[in-house]
């Protein structure tokens, strides 16, 4: 029971750190760009403002699916937030594990394409096919990359489990082993990917095929996908900053920082990697075409996970 | 039944081929223009072309308004190359009129002309940019083009309409503090240039543009593809080299043509690029060369246009974007009886087709905006059927049986 | 001033709609987005979804093509929404007036909020034009 409520109890804090996240993003590549940029609370205005708009379902739409999935994707991402955020504060690892969290996230994108292809746009459904070839190309580097944690004999793959570990090696986990910097490199370029950001945005691609799979949604609609979107950027950052860099381990955890520390230590380093991965490519790179996209992916990330996978069996 | 199943067997449906509309209202497009394309997957089989969604009937305007209207009419047939427009125009009228500007207007009017190949190079590199996702190149070289603008803005007092052109010469002078404005303007550009010409060679630039969009020397030709499109192809062609007018006449040897031989879309993105260098080494030739004099003709405007007399003449400038003819026919009472506009955009989007094909549904924008297109130059026929309320737009096969019927 | 008016009026997103114009007023609404005037700082966006957009920028006289898409594009723009007619073709029609195929100007077909005149406005004058609409709309 306890642990329902302190699940709903993280979902306001998820919400103020994605959008928060997302309007410190903004600021940044604007400034990066010499512009001055929106503010940083810019998200929550188009948030609200979204919100309030007219609901409008295109005829050719399958009216059911089209409206269903934006509820869904981001109950679902905000859900995937929480879990890694509740068992940080808890302590434990009862809600959920890595395989839960990585699953929400990737059935938040499929619920985004779904939704765009049930728009009876084309470009809805060239968004689609796009998404998808995107999602085979990343999906498979990150999961390897996070399940070679387990090949570990000391970690499993329930989240607190690897955060205890570090607390108990008093060290960050890219740098205990070989094999987990490893981890965490791969863990870290496919990031982008999952965040739809350029050179990697493929599907959303707004000069070729006008936001694809979101063309067709306005309003409230699109406020609750830009909110899924938001999240799941979150959840990516904090696992990749909990997982592999747990900061508050060199601290000896919570012990002498106390919980709020420690938690406000983890949302920095996500702040600082979302901001690496996402935000500094997205200002200096052109977009990439499909096939170079998935190219790269299958040579660079997906061998680096391979190699992780058999650095971890070897003992590294 | 028999005729259901044989419907069935000749209605085939190719599902794997999807028709997608580009256009006329798309993000990557800043004009109407429509492209139908048919995809299979990513990869393009065929693409259909229409213009027309810019018709404004600026030609059949041009018969009712004398030569002075439609000299500021002319100007806005399109924003980007005003100049170009004026320029080619009012060099018509002066050659029917037999009126000779001096030597200062017209190296002023040349001035301008480089300044704003600049800007619409400028331009069309950060849309480049903006196609490929590349956003901050964009923001770059738009910045750069401010710079532009204000010279733009100091020396005529308009950001995009210049309004510098009237008939035997220019409307205003370039003092000297001026002079040493735009020098000082032209070095922070060149800096600029050479940085953006060091972005272009990214690598995620170059696997964007590279092996993109390819017309072959021989298409060039046969298609009369003009401009930095047909330069990138390897085609030798300049206006201002072949055919000199303005200042050109005496700066003829200072400045080279540049070409490229990629005949892909970086090619054609590298000429626009080193023809930025041309222009501002053009520009200071000029303002060292500057003869003295007055700017405009003694005698006002508009006694000049009732004294051009009923003649024709055809009249060729090489505009940012390529050859630019107009044909000028005036009726002697300070009007005009016919005017016909060819722009570079409309021998260019001919180019678009072998272009297109093969490449992959990425490759539109970018390609679409290596021509640098100017849609707002490029409609022609377009045909409105008042009774059933629907506008076509009538391709030469259509205008063929037309005149047989008739 | 509620939340929902104050969100309104600081993210006002931008669709840019070309019926025929000479490109000169939509060269300055992107040139609004560039460094120099950078309307993000408004919180405007230009996207490239009639679905997504709250103000919709309307330059050119109307050519007779462009009619039903201007009507198409209007409708699709979810309420409330405001409308901006940029540049002197598109507030009235000049200096294509006369011709046969403008049907404008724009405020024949759609209701119009607030005219930006100028051929072309500048940047300035476009940003100052998208906060009116705005404030004068959801305030």
């Amino acid at each position: 029971m306890n642990t329902i409520v302190a699940l709903l109890a993280t979902f306001p804090i998820v919400f103020f750190f994605s959008l928060l996240f997302e309007g410190i993003d903004r600021k940044i590549h604007a400034r990066m760009q010499k512009r001055i940029g929106p503010p940083i609370i810019q998200p929550f205005y188009d948030f609200i403002k979204l919100f309030n708009k007219e609901r409008i379902v295109p005829v050719t739409a399958a009216s059911g699916i089209f409206t269903a999935v934006p509820i869904i994707a981001a109950a679902v991402s905000i859900l995937g937030a929480a879990i890694p955020v509740v068992n940080l504060i808890t302590g434990t690892s009862i809600v959920g594990d890595l395989i839960l969290v990585l699953y929400l996230l990737a059935m938040s994108s499929v619920m985004v394409m779904i939704g765009g292809s049930s728009s009876g746009n084309p470009y809805g459904a060239i968004g689609f096919s796009r998404k998808m070839t995107m999602m085979i190309a990343y999906e498979i580097p990150m999961l390897i990359s996070i399940a070679s944690l387990s090949f570990n004999p000391c970690f499993s793959l329930a989240y607190y489990d690897v955060v205890a570990t570090q607390i108990r090696m008093k060290s960050l986990l890219a740098f205990t082993r070989l094999s987990m910097a490893v981890a965490a490199a791969t863990f870290l370029l496919c990031v982008p990917a999952a965040a739809d950001a350029v050179p990697f945005d493929i599907s959303e691609a707004k000069t070729e095929i006008i936001h694809g799979s979101l063309i067709e949604y306005g309003g409230p609609y699109l406020a609750l996908i830009k909110l899924a979107k938001a999240a799941s950027n979150f959840t990516l950052a904090f696992l990749a900053a909990t997982l592999f860099f747990y900061v508050p381990a060199l601290f000896e955890g919570y012990v002498s920082l106390g919980l709020g520390v420690a938690l406000c230590l983890c949302l920095v380093t996500s702040l600082i990697f979302m901001l690496l991965t996402t935000t500094v490519p997205r200002t200096i790179f052109a977009r990439l075409k499909i096939g170079q996209a998935f190219k790269f992916y299958w040579l660079i990330p997906l061998t680096l996970s391979m190699l992780s996978v058999a650095l971890s069996i070897v003992g590294l | 039944m028999t005729d259901k199943s044989d419907d069935a067997k000749e209605i085939k449906v190719d599902y794997t081929r999807l028709r997608i509309p580009f256009g006329p209202v798309h993000p990557a497009l800043k004009e109407p223009i429509s492209l139908r394309v048919t995809v299979r997957k990513e990869e393009i089989l065929d693409v259909d072309i229409r213009l027309g969604h810019v018709h404004r009937g600026i030609e059949a305007l041009a018969e009712n308004r004398n030569l002075v209207q439609t000299l500021y009419l002319v100007e806005r047939i399109c924003g980007i190359c005003c100049h170009s427009h004026t320029t080619c125009f009012t060099q018509a009228v002066e050659e029917i009129g037999g009126i000779k500007p001096s030597e200062r207007a017209l190296y002023l009017r040349t001035l301008i002309f480089e300044l704003e190949r600049i800007h619409s190079h400028l331009l069309i590199l950060g849309l480049v940019g903006y196609d490929i996702g590349f956003e901050t190149l964009f923001m770059f070289c738009w910045h750069v083009r401010e710079e532009v603008l204000d010279l733009f803005e100091e020396i005529t007092g308009n950001r995009v309409h210049h309004a510098m052109n009237t008939i035997g010469g220019v409307r205003w002078d370039l003092p000297p503090h001026l002079i040493e404005k735009v020098n000082v303007s032209l070095k922070k550009i060149e800096k600029s240039a050479k940085y953006i010409y060091d972005v272009f060679q990214d690598k995620t630039v170059e696997k964007r543009l590279c092996e993109v969009g390819v017309l072959s020397y021989n298409e060039a030709q046969e298609l009369c593809i003009v401009g930095p499109t047909a330069r990138g192809s390897g085609v030798s062609m300049d206006v201002r080299r072949d055919y000199p007018y303005a200042a050109y006449k005496e700066l003829k040897d200072r400045f080279s043509v540049v070409l490229k031989y990629g005949a892909d879309t970086y090619a054609r993105t590298e000429v626009r690029i080193s023809e930025l260098f041309e222009s501002i080494n053009l520009i200071r030739t000029i303002l060292d060369e500057l003869p003295n004099g007055s700017i405009s003709m003694e005698e006002s405007v508009l006694k000049l246009m009732r004294e051009i007399p009923e003649g024709e003449t055809v009249s060729m400038v090489e505009a940012p974007r390529g050859e630019l003819l107009h044909f000028v026919k005036t009726d002697g009472k300070e009007g005009l009886r016919r005017l016909k506009v060819r722009t570079p955009t409309l021998a260019n989007i001919l180019g678009l087709k072998p272009m297109l094909i093969g490449g992959e549904i990425a490759d539109i924008p970018v390609t679409l905006a290596s021509i640098d297109p100017c849609i707002g130059c490029a409609n022609r026929i377009t045909v409105v059927d008042e009774d059933q309320g629907e506008v076509r737009v009538i391709g030469l096969e259509d205008l063929r049986r037309r005149g047989r019927k008739r | 001033m509620s939340v929902t008016a104050r969100s309104r009026i600081k993210s006002p997103w931008l669709f840019h709609l070309n019926t025929g114009s000479c490109n000169g007023c939509d060269l300055e609404i992107v040139a609004a987005l560039t460094p120099r005037y950078d309307v993000e700082r408004l919180g405007c966006v230009l996207v490239g979804s009639p679905r997504h957009a709250d103000v919709l920028l309307v330059t050119g006289p109307v050519t007779r093509q462009m009619l039903p898409r201007v009507i198409r594009v209007y409708e699709q723009v979810p309420e409330p929404k405001v409308v901006v007619a940029i540049g002197s073709c598109a507030s009235s029609g000049s200096p294509f007036l006369g011709s046969q195929m403008i049907e404008g100007p724009l405020d024949k077909i759609i209701p119009v909020d607030v005219y930006v005149a100028g051929c072309p406005p500048r940047p300035e004058a476009i940003v100052m034009g998208i906060v009116t609409a705005v404030k004068r709309k959801f305030g």
